[in-house]
């Protein structure tokens, strides 16, 4: 709301009580003149006409100073200060970008007011953020996804204790907070989950030079241990063993195999020396058998002839082969 | 896996590549147009953001609820969204 640049002297008296009052300034004995109560307006208002917001940045800023003569506005700080504040606190910061300024700015605030007096200021800090946060819940209002619980849920954490809510320390616990993990976030090296990886894990000797510099980075910021992006970014995917191993009784039926081929030209030969017997038994019985029986008869009476009987034997067969 | 929605987990399951910010789980349309009428078209800018961040889920959140005005289950779901997208594909 803009200020009129009008005379306090022309304002009644209760306009200018309101007026005050509305800057927190201390109201006179209400029985005072109407003199007083100008000076007062003059004196505290006037400054406001000035500048409005210079003015506001001014009052923070001695607010802020009269706390802290240590650390002043966190507006005013550079970027590597305000970080190096942070750092002094114990919250780790990353880089304080245009993005991440404000944000760490606030924090710094809400960090600083603890330490200074307090609860007046925490009402201050905290006025301020349910006005914010009532606009934001405004906006809220137009969101399609939002639900009517969700913000009656904000309004009455808001109204409680906004002190307690902002401290990131403590955990936020929603309705619809994982149970299965903790709430606390620690960027940890958790070694456990590469080992539940399912994948088999590529042989890569550069992951582990990027590990072994973690310790003695500068800016403290550290990568923890991930699984990599397999045949990505030129990545190639090696592993440790080239080809599977074959067991033993892989082995054994490989060997196996080996000979069943033999064992079909084995067969095969049986089958022609078969052949061969057969046609041999066959040739034998067209001859008569009488010279054979003959010659078996000659072989009973003497054994010294059997050669010569069976030489006998052999050649009428293959005469009368012919 | 039971409190993780069907968008959380399209989100999660894949590279996000050029998906658009109203992709990520809990960032609908009104949000996500206030997310663009900052910069912060894509899904891998609001990563950058939660990258700067150092990954951290509260500051995120935190940052999240100023920039679009989101609620705390929604920043929430989206920061939560974001740590499994990196811990899977980071």
């Amino acid at each position: 709301m803009a200020l009129r640049a009008e005379d306090p002297s022309q304002l009644s008296k209760s306009r200018l009580k309101s007026d005050l009052v509305a800057h927190n300034v201390a109201l006179p004995p209400s029985k005072s003149r109407k003199e007083v109560y100008v000076e007062l307006h003059l004196k505290h208002i006037e400054r406001k006409t000035a500048a409005d917001f210079s003015s506001d940045e001014e009052e923070q800023a001695r607010h802020a100073k009269e706390e802290h003569p240590e650390v002043p506005d966190p507006g005013a700080l550079t970027d590597d200060d305000l970080q190096a504040a942070l750092l002094k606190r114990g919250v780790k910061v990353g880089p304080v970008v245009a993005s991440t300024r404000a944000l760490y700015e606030k924090k710094l605030l809400k960090l600083l007011q603890p330490d200074g007096h307090g609860q007046l200021n925490g009402a201050d800090s905290g006025a301020g953020y349910s006005d914010s946060e009532g606009e934001e819940r405004g906006g809220e209002g137009d969101d399609a996804e939002s639900d009517c619980e969700e913000e009656k849920q904000t309004v009455q954490r808001s109204d409680q204790a906004p002190q307690q809510r902002r401290q990131l320390d403590m955990a936020v616990v929603d309705e619809r907070t994982r149970t299965d993990q903790s709430l606390y976030y620690t960027p940890k090296a958790s070694a456990h989950k590469t080992k539940t990886k399912l994948h088999q894990e590529p042989v890569e000797p550069t992951f582990k030079d990027m590990f072994a510099a973690t310790e003695s980075t500068p800016t403290g910021i550290y990568a923890t241990q991930r699984r990599p992006i397999k045949g990505a970014a030129g990545r190639p995917v090696r592993y440790a063993y080239p080809d599977t191993p074959s067991s033993p009784s892989t082995l054994q039926r490989r060997e196996v195999a080996r000979r069943l081929v033999p064992v079909h030209i084995q067969l095969v030969v049986f089958l022609v020396v078969t052949c061969l017997l057969y046609f041999i038994y066959v040739c034998v019985e067209d001859n008569s058998w009488s010279p054979f029986l003959a010659s078996l008869d000659n072989r009973n009476q003497g054994p010294d002839s059997e050669e010569g009987l069976l030489l006998q034997a052999d050649t009428p067969a293959l005469s009368g082969q012919e | 896996m039971s409190t993780t929605s069907q968008k959380h987990r399209d989100f999660v399951g894949e590279p996000m590549g050029d998906k658009p910010v109203t992709a990520l789980s809990g960032i609908g349309d009104s949000l996500g147009k206030k997310l663009e009428d900052q910069g912060f078209d894509k899904a891998f800018v609001v990563l950058g953001q939660f990258l700067l961040l150092k990954k951290d889920t509260e500051m995120f959140t935190e940052w999240l609820k100023d920039a679009s005005g989101a609620n705390s289950r929604q920043a929430g779901s989206c920061a939560q969204c974001l740590k499994e997208w990196c811990d899977a594909f980071l």
